[in-house]
């Protein structure tokens, strides 16, 4: 399937069984490995030291494959490619190594590791880590134990069938040996892929760190100031640097700059106009300094001349009737791959029609770390980026084309992110700093993004115009549904070589549609992604959390409600009527085994939760519902939502009483940072439901800072109830799919509880009042 | 020259005066623990004792601090060790992490003023620390959790 | 501080002139050598240390950055920039060749050692007030602690009649009611003691009672409140607008801590006065004024925090998750409430601003000035700061948390012209306080 190709490029489902083959080939190696190149200072980072340096090996370390190493005193040290940012990534993907490792969770350690080709493709998103993660590192334990048990069978001329590893230590009934002094011994093994495919891995029963309670290695240094952030990159000798960014994103050219009024400040060096051969910062402008505020306080005083690009007019109104445009022009847009994509019939004969469309403004990352990064080639010509990053394969081709070096002449240290939400996953913040250093010959700059600068070159969630329609039969029975979806594209204008193409050959991006291709059996179903061209050009469209999903459920979900309320049934009952797991929709092993029905699951779940449809609730007080499979039909996180809300009337005040969630995600590896992804993501939903939102306004967005835009505080936190589905499956992502139901299930209980239909995002007070006044 | 007190030590910080005391205390005095989130005084992020006040440091302004005793969250506790920084690691509230400095500093300063604070009080004193990761469901528990903490060590001893 | 002090100016024509003459002449005072005050009783001087202090001479006497006492301090008045003189006992650029006479004559008299008027800026109106003995101290201390500089005065830059010294006695002769403090036989011994500090050394009266056209205090509205360089200072009378009245044990808290729970800080002109000396005071006399100070407001002594008005206002703190509905109550939401939020009973630390005083005044001058520029270490509560907010907010932002608080914290009537105030002070620029 063209989706799966597309994952298996950007590191998806199909990357898995490649890693681990890659992984596999070395049995030992000596101690002390080194990751990337030789260079002065210390690549990668273990977030659980004071100083982010990670262990080191002690005497000649055992490393079965790349992925981890055990030590002559037993620590085991897991390498991870993740970045970390909230989730407690490694910490998760360690246990499933230590799992089928057998070792106590003491001796773990993680290192998050700096890029290196060895590793493949470097990106956390999509919500992939742990259900990427989960065979290979599964393997990767399992590889490990059995080199371990068969060494200490060796030992004791004893068959190793008769042995088991617990804990570190190998028994037969009669000896025991620790991992540690094994290791001391000396191991060689190593596994052809028929061998490690064959590899026995433990039954769920049998694990005793995957699904179990634990504290991730990463939180005490997050209380107690010691985690370290891009922003805290230190360079000996670095100076500092902040950018005057163009009046558009794209096409402005500097003209001229007069720095006079900058030359009193003190501590001001000098201004950069910024020469970019990739392309990614144009007009760019970059104010060094001796500190932070030399450059800031300089930068107040230099007056640029530019020419602005065309977008210099462009506003949200402008964004959104492009899309209008596009949606009504039929030609346009990619046709998706979905079991009946000709509605032409379902609608001609259709005896009654429903249609509506939503909308989406623009929204903003504000990932607390305002973007930074630092920059400087080391004494061994290796160009090092200090930086919090998401896809460091998909920025390192950008670095290495504006700095004019070979890719293996830079190398990105990964720090902690302050926040990722998908704005790290584009890396172009890096640019302008390599860019800098690179015109002061290679001396470090730290380039630091105000949180006005970040927010006027974030990677927004692009504004998003829907229309939706549904046929039905004279039996009131769906026969059929269109979804067109037209919104600016991240992948398409960051990745666009990862598009896959539609029925019509036409391209489209996933993550501008992924969510409207929905599990419910509606006959024909005809799902359009339409790419709008304006909205590219005044910005890069960034993945925020959730991505498309965040709002083509949004549309979906409340209209499931239009549906029902057309046809006179109840909303719940509608849906469960149409998620029935048979043909397309009846999913696929391992990963959407179940399909439908196990959407339908978590829908009932969250149902009886709530008490959604039973509950007595006061006036103009109602609980709305949802359901969605989180982020795509390749990896569905079976997900429902109930959200109480009490509408004021006079003010048109939304309160958020309560929410319920319900999740299907296979396997939980750690139940604590799964509930955790799920709370956030939650609560994200409801901030862009009720809270966030900005516009386009003459070619940037309008609210700069907090003092303009809004997102959830403590005040606004409601009351929330999480439940996980028992679940042996394949571990699927959950950092985004809460998000995905929050926005329809609140638009649902406004419906339920006041009578007004709201299609628009976000659904502040005014808009309420405005529905019902009308 | 600004002299001042930071987490017990005595410093003289030879910067311009109107520099934001958050820039002086991460580049000046070399401590990372205190973060930049918004620089207009409606994240939290920054958030130190001055003089036992929680204050946001990225508009506060070196002069203005002369003579005062700061304390960052590296010098909250000696060990680590402050209940607010027990119940955080017990309840596991941080994700990223970044803003967790600024809400521990000031859910312990919270502490200090309201031994024994309400939800209300919790939503209205919190509330100014923003966090992206959306972990306040746990820092709400977890000041509860702390303040009781600190009821049971009144109480015992 | 005083940047307003106002200068008279004197209608001549309205005396004979020679008979003027004969009034305004003052002969010089020959000076006296280092070796005269060469010693004085310890207890004198440290006596003449409190002194100093209760006075805040250091505050108007330093220039910004220069030696304590040296002079050369601007105050813009009303009518020209005038620079503070060297106090210092330099022989000549300071006050080492006056005599204690002549300083006596000085603090009395408004009369410098070589005969020349002095302007009004230097409060002689209240000194005229203090004993011999305490001048006496006050001479005793700077003779010998403070640390003589040599400095070269600026010029006043006062337009011309204005600038001549000599018609300042006409000014004198109007408006000053020369002698020392009368005991009121009435009052108890602990009130005409607080009346004898504030109204001499302390020289209250200076900023907050109003001053006539010609820059004197108006004898008839003592106390009543006024402007100080775009400062205001409260009414010290019945008319005071604070939520609370001010009884005694604030105004106590007030000049020891420079801050109380149920009023606010000192803060902008009254900064220094609290930090930089009248806190030196022994107990006694802080008491001794407090005493006095609230029975000019006609003050009760009941505890604030019994109050109605504090309850309510304690109510109106109760967080509101329609917070967003207003501009100005979502950021005060989101950007003050973490420092000024209180539930049961009000925090020392966490001043409640439906009570502030700077909300209930009537003019919003106070509130703007701290939301723009904040509060130092040496003002309000020593050692702890409130930022400023001039570069977060914009003044729209400013106005609408300025009328939140104004409408829905302390229930009062809006200010006029709030946003033009804002907007004015933010291009003032802070204050050298
Ligand atoms: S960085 Fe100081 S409050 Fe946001
Ligand atoms: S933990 Fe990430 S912003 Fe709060």
């Amino acid at each position: 399937m063209a989706k799966n190709k597309i994952m298996s490029r950007l590191g998806g489902a199909g990357k898995a069984t490649a890693l681990s083959r890659r992984g596999f080939l070395i049995s030992m190696t000596a101690a002390g490995v080194a990751f990337g190149f030789p260079r002065s200072s210390y690549a990668a980072m273990d977030p659980q030291a004071a100083d982010g340096v990670p262990i080191t090996a002690v005497g000649d370390a055992f490393e079965p494959t790349m992925w981890y190493w055990i030590d002559t005193e037993g620590r085991v040290n897991v390498n991870i490619i993740r970045a970390e940012m909230g989730q407690h990534v490694g910490t998760a993907i360690a246990r499933i190594l230590a799992d089928e490792l057998e070792v106590s969770w003491d001796d773990v350690r993680i290192t998050h590791v700096d890029t290196d080709e060895k590793w493949g493709t470097m990106v956390t998103g999509g919500s992939w880590s742990i259900w990427q993660s989960w065979p290979v590192y599964r393997q990767a334990g399992a590889a490990g134990c059995t080199a371990l048990i068969e060494a200490a069978a060796t030992q004791w001329g004893v068959d190793a069938s008769t042995c088991t590893a617990r804990d570190g230590t190998v028994t037969d009934g009669t000896n025991s040996i620790t991992y540690a002094e094994l290791v001391k011994a000396g191991i060689s093994r190593s596994f052809t892929e028929d061998e490690l495919a064959a590899l026995p891995l433990k039954p769920h029963s049998e694990l005793r760190l995957v699904g179990k309670d634990v504290t991730a290695l990463d939180i005490a240094n997050k209380t107690n100031g010691k985690a370290i952030y891009g922003l805290d990159a230190k360079i000996d000798g670095m100076v500092y640097g902040v950018p005057l960014m163009p009046p558009t994103r794209l096409g402005s050219q500097v003209l001229s700059i007069d720095d006079s009024g900058a030359k009193d400040v003190k501590g001001y060096l000098q201004t950069l106009t910024l020469d970019d051969p990739s392309g990614t910062v144009p007009g760019w402008v970059v104010v060094l300094g001796e500190t932070l505020m030399a450059a800031k306080w300089a930068s107040q005083q230099i007056n640029v001349e530019w020419n602005a690009g065309e977008t210099a007019g462009v506003s949200e109104a402008d964004i959104q009737a492009k899309s209008r445009e596009l949606i009504a022009d039929a030609s346009t847009g990619a046709i998706l791959p979905t079991e009946t994509p000709d509605t032409t019939q379902a609608f001609k004969d259709a005896a009654d029609t429903l249609e509506a469309e939503y909308s989406t403004a623009t929204v903003l990352h504000f990932q607390m770390e305002p973007l930074n990064a630092t920059v400087f080639q080391n004494a061994d010509g290796v160009w090092e980026i200090h930086s919090g990053n998401q896809w460091q394969s998909l920025i390192l081709p950008t670095l290495s084309a504006a700095l004019e070096e070979a890719p293996d002449k830079i190398i990105m240290r990964s720090y902690m992110l302050g926040g990722g939400f998908g704005r790290r996953l584009n890396g172009d913040y890096t640019i302008p700093a390599a860019l800098a250093s690179k015109q002061l010959g290679g001396k470090p700059v730290k380039l630091v993004f105000m949180r006005e600068d970040d927010v006027q070159f974030d990677s927004v969630r692009s504004p998003s115009v829907q229309k939706l329609r549904m046929a039905f039969d004279g039996d009131k029975q769906v026969i059929g549904m269109e979804h067109h979806a037209a919104a600016g594209w991240p992948t398409g204008v960051m990745a666009p070589s990862f598009l896959p193409k539609g029925v019509n050959d036409q391209p489209y991006d996933v993550f501008a549609i992924d969510g409207a291709d929905h599990w419910y059996s509606v006959g024909a179903h005809q799902v359009r992604a339409i790419e709008n061209e304006l909205a590219n050009q005044t910005f890069r469209p960034g993945w925020l959390r959730s991505v498309g999903p965040g709002w083509t459920n949004f549309a979906v979900e409340s209209f499931m409600d239009e549906a029902a309320a057309k046809i006179g049934v109840d909303p719940l009952e509608f849906r469960l009527n149409h998620l029935i797991a048979e043909g397309y929709n009846a999913g696929t092993v391992p990963d959407s085994v179940g399909g439908a029905s196990r959407q339908a699951a978590v829908l009932e779940r969250v149902a009886k939760m709530s008490g959604y449809g039973t509950a007595d609730l006061p006036a103009d007080t109602a609980i709305g519902i949802a359901t969605t499979f989180g982020q795509s039909r390749q990896m569905p996180t079976w997900t429902a939502g109930a959200v109480q809300v009490h509408v004021d009337r006079e003010t048109g005040t939304v309160e958020v009483q309560k929410m319920w969630l319900a999740f299907d995600c296979g396997t939980v590896v750690d139940p604590d940072g799964a509930r955790a992804q799920c709370e956030g993501a939650a609560l994200w939903g409801l901030s862009m439901a009720l809270y966030e939102g900005t516009e386009f306004e003459d070619g940037n967005v309008r609210d700069l800072n907090l003092g303009g835009y809004t997102p959830l505080r403590m005040i606004d936190t409601p009351e929330m109830e999480i439940e996980f589905i028992d679940s042996t499956e394949v571990p699927v992502g959950l950092g985004e799919p809460g998000t995905t139901v929050i926005a329809p299930a609140i638009a649902n209980a406004i419906q339920s509880a006041v009578g007004v239909r709201l299609r628009h995002l976000p659904m502040r007070p005014d808009d309420v009042l405005a529905a019902l006044k009308a | 020259m600004v002299n001042l007190k930071i987490n017990g030590r005595e410093v003289s910080v030879d910067a311009d005066p109107a520099t934001p005391l958050l820039w002086a205390i991460r580049d000046e005095i070399g401590l990372t623990g205190t973060k930049f989130g918004c620089g207009i005084g409606m994240c939290g992020a920054c958030t130190v004792h001055v003089g036992g006040q929680a204050t946001r440091s990225c508009i506060t302004m070196l002069g203005d601090v002369e003579g005062t005793e700061i304390t960052t969250i590296e010098g909250l506790d000696a060990d680590d060790n402050h209940p607010v920084q027990e119940a955080w690691r017990n309840l596991r509230v941080p994700q990223c992490g970044y803003c967790q400095s600024g809400q521990i500093m000031q859910a312990a300063a919270l502490l200090t003023d309201i031994p024994d604070p309400s939800d209300d009080d919790i939503d209205a004193v919190m509330t100014g620390n923003l966090c992206r990761c959306m972990t306040y469901p746990r820092i709400r528990s977890a000041v509860r959790e702390a303040a009781s903490a600190n009821r049971g060590q009144t109480q015992n001893g | 501080m005083f940047k307003q002090i106002c200068l008279g100016i004197l209608a001549v024509g309205a005396i004979g002139a020679a008979g003027f003459g004969v009034y305004a002449y003052k002969p010089a005072i020959s000076p006296v050598t280092a070796a005269d005050h060469a010693s004085f009783p310890p207890e004198q001087v440290e006596q003449g240390r409190v002194l100093v202090g209760a006075g805040y001479c250091a505050t108007c006497h330093t220039a910004k950055g220069g030696e304590p006492y040296a002079g050369n301090y601007a105050m813009e008045t009303g009518f020209g920039t005038i620079y503070a003189t060297n106090l210092t006992p330099d022989m000549e650029t300071g006050i080492g060749a006056y005599s204690k006479d002549a300083f006596r004559r000085a603090m009395h008299e408004g009369v410098a050692r070589d005969g020349s008027h002095l302007f009004p800026a230097f409060p002689y109106d209240h000194f005229t007030k203090m004993s011999d003995d305490d001048i006496d101290a006050i001479y005793a201390f700077i003779m010998s602690e403070v640390k003589p500089v040599r400095t070269t005065q600026k010029e006043n830059e006062l337009p011309f009649p204005l600038n001549v010294r000599f018609l300042q006695a006409g000014w004198k002769m109007l408006f000053v009611d020369f002698g020392e403090y009368e005991t009121d036989p009435d009052k108890s011994a602990e009130w005409n003691r607080g009346a004898y500090l504030a109204e001499g050394v302390t020289h209250c009266g200076a900023c907050h009672t109003p001053r006539n056209a010609l820059g004197a205090e108006d004898a008839d509205q003592k106390f009543a409140g006024a402007e100080i360089d775009r400062w205001q200072a409260p009414a010290l009378t019945a008319a005071n607008a604070s939520a609370v009245p001010w009884n005694a044990a604030e105004f106590r808290e007030y000049l020891v801590k420079g801050s109380t729970k149920y009023h606010g800080i000192a803060a902008g002109p009254m900064g220094p006065v609290v930090h930089a000396g009248v806190r030196e005071l022994p107990d006694s006399d802080l008491t001794a004024i407090s005493i006095y100070l609230a029975d000019q407001v006609g003050a009760d002594d009941s505890d604030p925090a019994d109050s109605q008005i504090v309850q309510a206002s304690l109510e109106r703190n109760a967080p509101d998750r329609r917070y967003r509905q207003a501009e100005g109550e979502r950021l005060y939401t989101t950007a003050c409430a973490a420092c000024h939020y209180n539930s049961q009973q009000i925090n020392a630390g966490r001043p409640d601003l439906g009570i502030n005083s700077s909300v209930n005044q009537n003019d919003p001058s106070n509130l703007i000035q701290v939301i723009l520029y904040g509060v130092n270490s040496h003002q309000g509560t020593e050692g702890v700061v409130m930022p400023g907010f001039r570069d977060a907010l914009s003044d729209d932002q400013i106005t609408s948390i300025a009328a939140y608080l104004r409408a829905d914290r302390a229930e009062q009537a809006p200010w006029e012209g709030l946003r033009g105030s804002v907007t004015e002070l933010r291009a003032r620029g802070p204050g050298t306080h």
